[in-house]
């Protein structure tokens, strides 16, 4: 195994050291690792336990439910309830006679029971579509069912999907979310059904208990299909108990005192704080998300001078901004950040600027842009004043923000922060009613850039519209061949580095704080999270129960 | 108090709550944003399941309409849905409340228990050594933040000592009293810290203000011991402000510990508070909100009975 990339310098060697036991693990889990219970820390508050229905991450629901297919550590689709991932070269996917519309077919995995021990069947896969796609049925996440046509179930084992055009992404949507079990649900009111609290699924662990507010308990499910590479049954541990935690503070000292034993993206201050810690492990990788700056087009700044956003470009200076974050960030220079391997171009012409103050000074000056006696540069009367948005309160954003608004004012551009709250923040980001705003896009495996930057893109607050780069965009989520993907993605990038509407930063990291004794464990970087393999997860024995044997 | 003047004072602060309704409404709907911008970071979810549900909740109506349709449903005893969840506010809330009320009330008793006495030693002995130690310790509990003092006792008692949990209410499959208690212990001690501070310092001034009264001088020239003149003469009398003080945190008891709660994973009302405040979900936050103004409202009446038992001299008619 190989831990992804973005391992903070300072854990280089705890880092190793895990490397190096896991896969010590991995090479033989013998019986006396099966068993126990491991407590997890999670710092929200969880609303309902259906994928469907809610707004936070499913770190409980991925090992409870599954899909067809799951995004591994490095991204890539597996197989999980299907047999294969659907692909041109092995036929699962087919694409009709004009080109303009496809078939996805899965051929499903025999012998799957659910949890109950109901048989898991293409029925199933069927009633998820048509259940998430009723109006009726108040989900959020709704996102694939309308590219749909109809669904063919020849037989127990086979559903083919018809789609209405070519959709590269199918894979990041519904079938990936989570199958529903039609023989549990059907002719239910989904939106009130008591599944949102207690799901029932295919995964290696089965809800037990859910205490609002305090914890979620899974038991191992023994009917679980998945063995590991010696054919033992999995997943090696008996129980699973989700702790609530909302205090960041108190999630510490859960770790330190032991009654956390494993905390999933923990902040950075967090991280720097357990650092050293005795029996305490710190995991990190990048996640499929980055930090950017972006431009406000809605207003009438010389923010719409494509001279200035390249001299802003290149007065950042990402080291700085990955120093202050602990030294886990990655820079990039590209909204396709590299663990994107299917569509990240790193051509000069395909990133945007990098660090360069001196030439940043050298075109503002021929620009005409004269600094004044306070330093601030100005032209014909307009100054280079900005007002710079970001999330209060979200403490590694706001430094973040310090550190731009100081690397900005070397080159003669003075930005003020503008900070605001959770929602109005949202709001404002919606409305484009900022100059410059600071934030992180997280997205699926397989993103679909034209809702960031597209010129109808439902997050294009920005107000950002270029019709060569939808063009550009509208190939990439319409083509299917790898190559041609990959050229329209470079293409893509291409405009991008040339336009300049934001600046992408940093990648996200995802920092887990486990006990030593899990193994095992991989930072995903998805939104499918960390629990996606938690059936292969399993606790060490106890240094003094190792010694007694 | 009769207990027909009782139920006219219940019945006379009905029509207060309409108005606090219409206020408490238009402050949540003035918060920026809505519920369903908790998804606006989603890039899966797609603008048509979002108007779905705008629709779904009444959200697309004109305000008025959904004030009216709102107060309407809640005098039917039917408090709407939340949005984040899709469960009845009433079981939200219900599901809530014990825990806020074990620990407001523990806190609450512990607060009484320690601040009467300190209060009244304060007072006796003022200007010695103990009560200038007192004193300190009661300007402590003012000025130490919640959350740092809460960080404190997890380090010591739980990471040093390991005599306690550092958080949550049970133990998973042992919800013993004794459980219960070593969980309630900390919270209990930080939310009571700040109101025995608080109160002991009301009860000291109060006291040392009635004992400067001519009847306390005549108490002790009848031959009363200090004592006496004390518990007897002086607390009594000084018991009104504070009784006012008590009864305005009674409320407080009911609306749960925002800080406490959530350093200590405490699953109460002042943690759905916050969510649903996160969350815009405005059904939850309506009713947690009426909630708070009916225990406030009654904790006034309860105030206003209690003044009558201590002093005679206060009659209503």
């Amino acid at each position: 195994m190989s831990l992804p990339g973005g391992v903070g310098p300072s854990l280089r060697g705890a880092a190793d050291a895990f490397v190096a036991l896991a896969a010590l693990g991995a090479c033989a889990v013998s019986a006396q690792n099966y068993g126990g219970t491991l407590t997890v820390g999670l710092p929200y508050d969880i609303d309902t336990l259906n994928v469907y229905t809610t707004a936070t991450l499913g770190d409980v629901e991925s090992a409870v439910v599954e899909g067809l297919l799951a995004p591994d550590q490095d991204a890539r689709y597996v197989p999980v309830l299907a047999t294969e991932v659907p692909t041109l070269q092995n036929g699962g996917i087919q694409l009709t006679e004009n080109g303009a519309a496809m078939r996805v077919t899965y051929h499903l995995r025999p012998g799957v029971t659910w949890q109950d021990g109901a048989p898991f069947t293409s029925a199933d896969v069927k009633f998820t579509w048509e259940a998430v796609k009723d109006p009726h049925y108040l989900a959020e996440s709704k996102d694939g069912t309308k590219e749909v046509l109809s669904i063919d179930i020849p037989d127990d084992l086979t559903v083919s999907v018809n789609y209405r055009t070519v959709a590269p992404s199918f894979a990041s949507t519904l079938f990936t979310f989570g199958i529903l079990p039609r023989h549990l649900l059907a002719g239910h009111d989904l939106n009130h059904d008591p599944y949102n609290e207690v799901p029932l699924g295919t995964g290696p662990f089965q809800v037990k208990e859910f205490r609002r507010g305090q914890y979620v308990v899974l038991e191992r499910n023994p009917h679980y299909w998945r063995r590991d590479a010696a054919g033992q049954a999995l997943p090696y541990l008996d129980r699973v108990i989700y702790k609530l935690i909302p205090d960041s503070n108190t999630m510490g000292a859960l770790i330190r005192a032991g009654e956390v034993m494993l905390a999933p993206r923990i902040p950075f201050m967090l991280a720097k704080q357990l650092q050293g810690a005795a029996n305490i492990a710190l995991v990190s990788g990048p996640m499929l998300g980055w930090a950017r700056l972006d431009f406000g087009f809605k207003r009438d700044t010389p923010l719409r001078d494509p001279i200035v956003r390249r001299a802003i470009a290149q007065a950042i200076n990402r080291a700085a901004l990955i120093k202050a974050a602990g030294g886990y960030p990655v820079a990039i220079r590209s909204p396709v950040i590299p663990l994107l391997k299917d569509l990240f171009d790193d051509s000069p012409d395909a990133t945007v600027p990098d660090f360069d103050p001196a030439a940043a000074n050298r075109a503002l000056d021929d620009a005409g842009w004269r600094r004044d006696a306070d330093g601030i540069r100005s032209r014909a009367g307009v100054r280079l004043a900005f007002g710079i948005t970001t999330q209060a309160g979200a403490i590694d954003h706001e430094i973040a923000e310090q550190i731009i608004i100081a690397e900005l004012k070397a080159i003669g551009v003075r930005v003020a922060a503008d900070n605001k709250t959770g929602i109005a923040y949202r709001e404002a980001r919606y409305k484009g009613a900022y100059d410059l705003l600071y934030g992180h896009w997280v997205t699926a495996a397989d993103p679909v850039y034209s809702v960031f930057y597209g010129s109808h893109g439902p997050l294009n607050g920005q107000g950002y519209a270029s019709p060569a780069l939808d063009a550009a965009l509208a190939r990439i989520e319409s083509t299917i061949a790898p190559a041609p993907r990959r050229a329209a993605a470079a293409e893509m990038q291409r405009i991008f580095a040339q336009d300049l509407p934001s600046l992408p930063l940093v990648t996200n990291v995802s920092i887990a704080a486990m006990t030593t004794r899990l193994k095992n464990f991989h930072i995903n970087p998805t939104n499918m999270t960390d629990f996606v393999d938690i059936a292969s997860w399993y606790l060490a024995p106890l240094p003094t129960e190792a010694a007694a044997r | 108090m009769s207990v027909a003047l009782l139920l006219r004072r219940l019945i006379g602060t009905l029509p207060i709550l309409l108005p606090i309704s219409l206020l408490l409404f238009c402050i949540v709907h003035l918060a920026p944003g809505g519920p369903l911008e908790v998804y606006a970071d989603n890039p899966s979810v797609t603008p048509e399941a979002l108007e779905q549900i705008r629709i779904a909740y009444g959200l697309d109506r004109p305000l008025p309409v959904q004030y009216l349709l709102w107060l309407k449903s809640m005098m039917a005893g039917d408090w709407g849905y939340s949005i984040r969840t899709g469960r009845p506010v009433m079981v939200e809330i219900a599901e809530r409340l014990p825990a806020t009320l074990l620990l407001g009330g523990s806190a609450m008793a512990l607060s009484l228990l320690l601040a009467l006495p300190i209060g009244v030693l304060t007072a006796a002995l003022r200007r010695s050594t103990i009560d200038h130690l007192l004193t300190f310790l009661s300007f402590s509990g003012l000025s130490i933040p919640v959350f740092w003092l809460a960080l404190m006792l997890q380090l010591l008692f739980s990471i040093t000592l390991g005599w306690l949990p550092a958080a949550g209410f049970e133990t998973i499959g042992d919800s013993g009293p004794l459980d219960r208690l070593a969980h309630l212990a900390m919270p209990a001690v930080v939310l009571s810290f700040a109101t025995v501070a608080s109160w002991s310092r009301y009860l000291r001034s109060s006291i040392v203000e009635v004992l400067k009264q001519d009847y306390i001088r005549t108490a002790f020239a009848k031959g009363h011991n200090f004592a006496g003149v004390l518990i007897h003469h002086a607390l009594r009398n000084a018991l009104i402000p504070v009784v006012t003080i008590i009864s305005l945190e009674l409320a407080s008891v009911i609306s749960g510990a925002v800080i406490t709660e959530t350093v200590f994973a405490w699953p109460g009302i002042g943690r759905l508070f916050v969510e649903s405040m996160e969350g815009r979900d405005y059904p939850v936050l309506m009713g947690l909100m009426m909630l708070g103004s009916v225990s406030l409202v009654l904790a006034n009446l309860l105030a206003d009975i209690v003044y009558a038992v201590i002093d005679p001299r206060i009659r209503y008619e």
